[in-house]
């Protein structure tokens, strides 16, 4: 079936057209983005259990977007009355005066940026799911996810509890300005396992998961999750500590695109360009990694829980080939950063919710493929470890230093698995060592969007990130 | 629709109970580059999230659910998700649990003008001294006004006022080589002028510091001083521990006039809830579940004195007056900063993202400048990272008398982590 755009924003689209041309008598650039998404939430361990419409994409409201002379200004708003469109005129208007009368009094100067061209376009899409998270039978789905739950706890005498969580969110988007119209509906869903270990000394977790571009039909997904994230736990609860160094690594999908994301994600967000925040601007055009190295960029280069058909400021989607063979090719870019460096946009910009300002943000963002067999990359490694589970990452564009918490590695010695795993593990380095010394990709690849990214250390959106194995030298702690 | 209309359809619904929470925000943003105003943008939006509870027939167990209804939902739509939302409460098993009931007292005020206090910040980020070679990149500045009410079927029925603000800040410094940065961010309700002037001062110095870095040595084992507002992951860590949640699902061994480690040589933790805190933005009198918010011990000297946390989980620990915890202080350590500042120590004052696992204890951080300090020599390094575990360094820990406060949290200026390992960069 098709996800069906939302009701609501189709009944308030001909009066918020009438506020866009109320709006554009004071201004040269008027854009509305309206949004209506819903969703569920469901979590299930041994002590809690809770249902939620609440997702992290979940929203209903508006922003207004004009051009002022010669910067930009906001309102965001979650009342309005499509048959007095005059209203919220006037409600905008005199926020954005008293914000303008506040700039005089500091004597703010403006970083002046030209009007946005509003070139004209139609778009309505409505993405294929099976099922709707509205619809969805949660009373089965508790039932599912307590019986996972359950099991997991037999599975060790070290188990302490087993959360299973499991989201759906149901997207509806529309773009307008006096020429665009683009509107776009599609559901996406993602569920997690984590077990909780403890052997009386130390407590640790796992954790496994799904994520895909469809309803919670994915859910049933799940059961193989349990048996991957209770092994996590498990060996991470009975690891030894690494010796800190720097070893032969092979990273797991997961890992990979935790580095994809964190080095060369975040490293040409072209908004940081403008501000001369990223080293990355420098290298266009340079060597940044091996002639292995193949990375792309863009909500069509993968399926999964960010692949729109348009961003939050109506540039269609877009597929950015970022690094090609170890040259670094461009970046991403919003539509106001693309003004300023006087680049086309990429369609990557990205807002928390309707609340939050736009900035250049990742979608999908990958690894080539290589032509190497994953047992081929283990048998030429003489020591090392196969580097398994992400925890969270930090960026540094401006330095291109990269921080990688890894869940745990498993060692291998003599090109073989030798069963010894050592956690926590640190990953750190100078990004282009880590790029350069790539030697060997496997020739599959998977794609996770489990995971939300924040900007420095807030604007949390969903991203998706992966690719093949890689065989490379990391420091490890 | 309005809050009353909402209230109606609850009221005459078939839930067993139900709350209500409604945030009116009106929130100022400014960003700047350099400083010039790269984007002024207004929020006016009203949040209102419902729970509905209903019982099982045998009185066993409590389920509740919960959604958002939009300001411009129909009346049809309310109704229909309030139904839709009794109907899925009732799934959910969840041992049954005592909801929060009403308590006399009058809420706290804290005043907020919006366009008072963004002047304040975009006067006082304006106001650094900068230099050729040291200077601001960047600065957003949010400031919010927040109505927060809460209603509930039990009668409660408050409604709090407070400001919310924050800052984040880039900074620069180069030489004729080469550019570097440092990021700070400051959550506060107000705009404290003479701190925030006097915090970003310092980071313009440490990025002098930091364009003359030589790389981290591989140190093993060395004590770790933190100074910055990274050392609150290391006391989120003791607040976390003793929420009623993580002890309940098993997640924390922490009990209740327990120690909370053995073997201790080093200081000991008092840590208190405060319920006011100078310019914290989470000064409230009630919390999110209408829970009288009070001063009171929770640790003192390692042994854990009582929990906090929710009215689900503070039911099931048995917990008849607790609350959520908002600000917090913890006592000061033994010995001054100068006396903890001797012998070798690395001092971090930048990290990639410093953080302490509250379910682990597993201490991580990739290190951008810090300071190698062996009696009087003091060498500056950047790369590499420390690891550690807090089971073992809150053993050792020391922390200073002086004292400091990152918004919610007024803790030791000063902290000293043992035994934590530093991976070189080379």
């Amino acid at each position: 079936m098709k996800a069906p755009f939302s009701q609501y924003l189709k009944s308030i689209a001909p009066g918020l057209k009438k506020l866009i041309g109320l709006l554009g008598k004071d201004y040269d650039y008027v854009s509305a983005l309206a949004t209506d998404s819903k969703g569920l939430m469901v979590r299930v361990s041994q002590t809690n259990r809770s249902v939620s419409g609440h997702t992290l994409t979940t929203e209903r409201g508006i922003v207004i977007r004009v051009h002022v002379k010669d910067h930009y200004s906001e309102y965001a708003l979650d009342r309005f009355d499509p048959q007095d469109p005059e209203a919220s005129y006037q409600l905008i208007r005199q926020e954005l005066l008293k914000q303008e009368e506040l700039l005089k009094l500091t004597k703010s100067q403006m970083y002046k940026t030209g009007a946005l061209s509003d070139e004209p376009c139609r778009l309505f899409v409505e993405k294929e799911t099976v099922e709707l998270p509205e619809s969805c039978d949660v009373e089965g789905l508790l039932a599912f996810m307590t019986e996972l739950s359950d099991s997991g706890m037999k599975m060790s005498d070290e188990a302490r509890d087993v959360r299973v969580t499991a989201q759906s969110t149901h997207i509806s988007k529309m773009f307008l300005t006096a020429n665009r119209d683009l509107r776009q509906s599609y559901v996406y869903s993602e569920a997690t396992v984590i077990p909780i270990v403890s052997d009386g000394k130390k407590t640790d977790f796992g954790y496994s998961g799904v994520s895909d571009l469809c309803g919670p039909e994915l859910f049933k997904e799940l059961r193989g999750c349990v048996d991957a994230g209770m092994k996590q736990a498990l060996d991470s609860l009975h690891a030894s500590p690494v010796e800190p160094g720097e070893y032969t690594i092979i990273t797991s999908p997961e890992v990979t695109g935790l580095i994809a994301h964190e080095a060369f994600g975040h490293g040409v967000e072209m908004d940081q360009f403008v501000k001369g925040r990223a080293l990355g601007a420098q290298y266009i055009g340079k060597r940044v990694g091996s002639d292995l190295v193949t990375m792309h960029e863009g909500a069509l280069c993968a399926k999964d829980v960010t692949s729109y058909a348009f961003d939050d400021e109506g540039v269609l989607a877009g597929d950015v080939t970022e690094i090609e063979n170890g040259i670094l090719k461009t970046g991403i870019c919003d539509s106001l950063a693309a003004l300023r460096l006087g680049v086309k946009p990429t369609g990557n910009g990205k807002r928390e919710n309707f609340e939050h300002k736009v900035y250049t943000r990742m979608t999908n963002t990958m690894f080539d493929s290589g032509t190497s067999k994953l047992e081929d990359m283990i048998r030429s490694v003489d020591y090392g470890f196969l580097l398994e589970g992400m925890e969270s990452g930090m960026e540094d564009p401006k330095h291109w230093g990269i921080q990688c918490i890894v869940k745990l590695g498993r060692e291998i010695k003599d090109g073989r698995l030798t069963g010894k795993v050592v956690a926590p593990v640190i990953m750190t380095g100078y990004v282009p060592d880590l790029l350069g010394s790539i030697s060997m990709i496997s020739d599959d690849r998977e794609c996770f969007g489990n995971g939300a990214c924040g900007k420095g250390h807030k604007e949390w959106v969903k991203v998706a990130d992966g690719g093949p194995y890689l065989k490379t030298v990391g420091r490890l702690g | 629709m309005m809050l009353k209309d909402i209230l109606d359809i609850l009221k005459s619904s078939e839930a067993d109970a139900w709350a209500v929470d409604s945030q009116k925000i009106n929130r100022w943003e400014f960003y700047f580059i350099k400083h010039d105003l790269d984007q002024n943008r207004a929020i006016d939006t009203t949040h209102i999230n419902i729970t509905v509870y209903k019982k099982s027939d045998d009185g066993k167990y409590l389920g509740s659910a919960s959604d958002e209804i939009a300001l411009s939902a129909s009346e049809e739509e309310i109704t229909d998700k309030v139904n839709g939302l009794i109907a899925r409460a009732s799934l959910v098993k969840n041992p049954v649990y005592s909801l929060r009931k009403p308590v006399e007292a009058v809420p706290d005020e804290v005043k907020a003008d919006v366009s008072d206090i963004s002047r304040d910040f975009i006067e006082t980020l304006t106001d650094i001294p900068e230099t050729a070679t040291e200077d601001i990149n960047c600065y957003e500045i949010f400031v919010a006004s927040i109505e927060k009410r809460y209603i509930t079927s039990e009668g409660i029925d408050v409604t709090q006022n407070f400001p919310k603000s924050f800052v984040e800040v880039v900074t620069n410094a180069r030489d004729n080589k080469r550019e570097i940065e440092l990021y700070r961010s400051y959550d506060s309700g107000n705009c404290d002028k003479d701190f925030l002037k006097k915090d970003i001062e310092k980071t313009l110095s440490y990025g002098r510091d930091r364009l003359h870095t030589e790389p981290t040595p591989a140190l093993g084992k060395v004590s770790l001083l933190l100074s910055t507002a990274d050392a609150m992951q290391v006391w989120n860590y003791f607040a976390d521990r003793i929420n009623a949640s993580m002890v309940c699902q098993k997640i924390s061994d922490w009990r209740k006039d327990e120690a909370i480690a053995s073997d201790v040589t080093g200081d000991k933790v008092t840590l208190s809830s405060r319920k006011f805190l100078q310019n914290s933005s989470m000064n409230r009198t009630f919390d999110d579940e209408g829970a009288l918010i009070r001063d009171e011990v929770l640790i003192d000297n390692n042994v854990v004195k009582d929990n906090w946390g929710d009215q689900k989980f503070s039911s099931y620990s048995g917990l008849s007056d607790s609350f959520i915890l908002s600000n917090f202080e913890v006592a000061p350590g033994s010995k001054s900063e100068a006396e903890l500042r001797s012998g070798k120590y690395l001092e971090v004052v930048e990290f990639s993202d410093f953080q302490v696992d509250s379910i682990t204890g597993h201490i991580f951080g990739e290190i951008r400048l810090g300071y190698l300090h062996d009696g009087a020599d003091v060498k500056i390094v950047s790369g590499g990272s420390v690891s550690g575990s807090m089971n073992d360094s809150m053993k050792s820990m020391h922390f200073s008398k002086e004292m400091t406060q990152y918004n919610n949290a007024r803790v030791p200026a000063v902290v000293v982590l043992d035994n934590v390992t530093v991976t070189g960069a080379e």
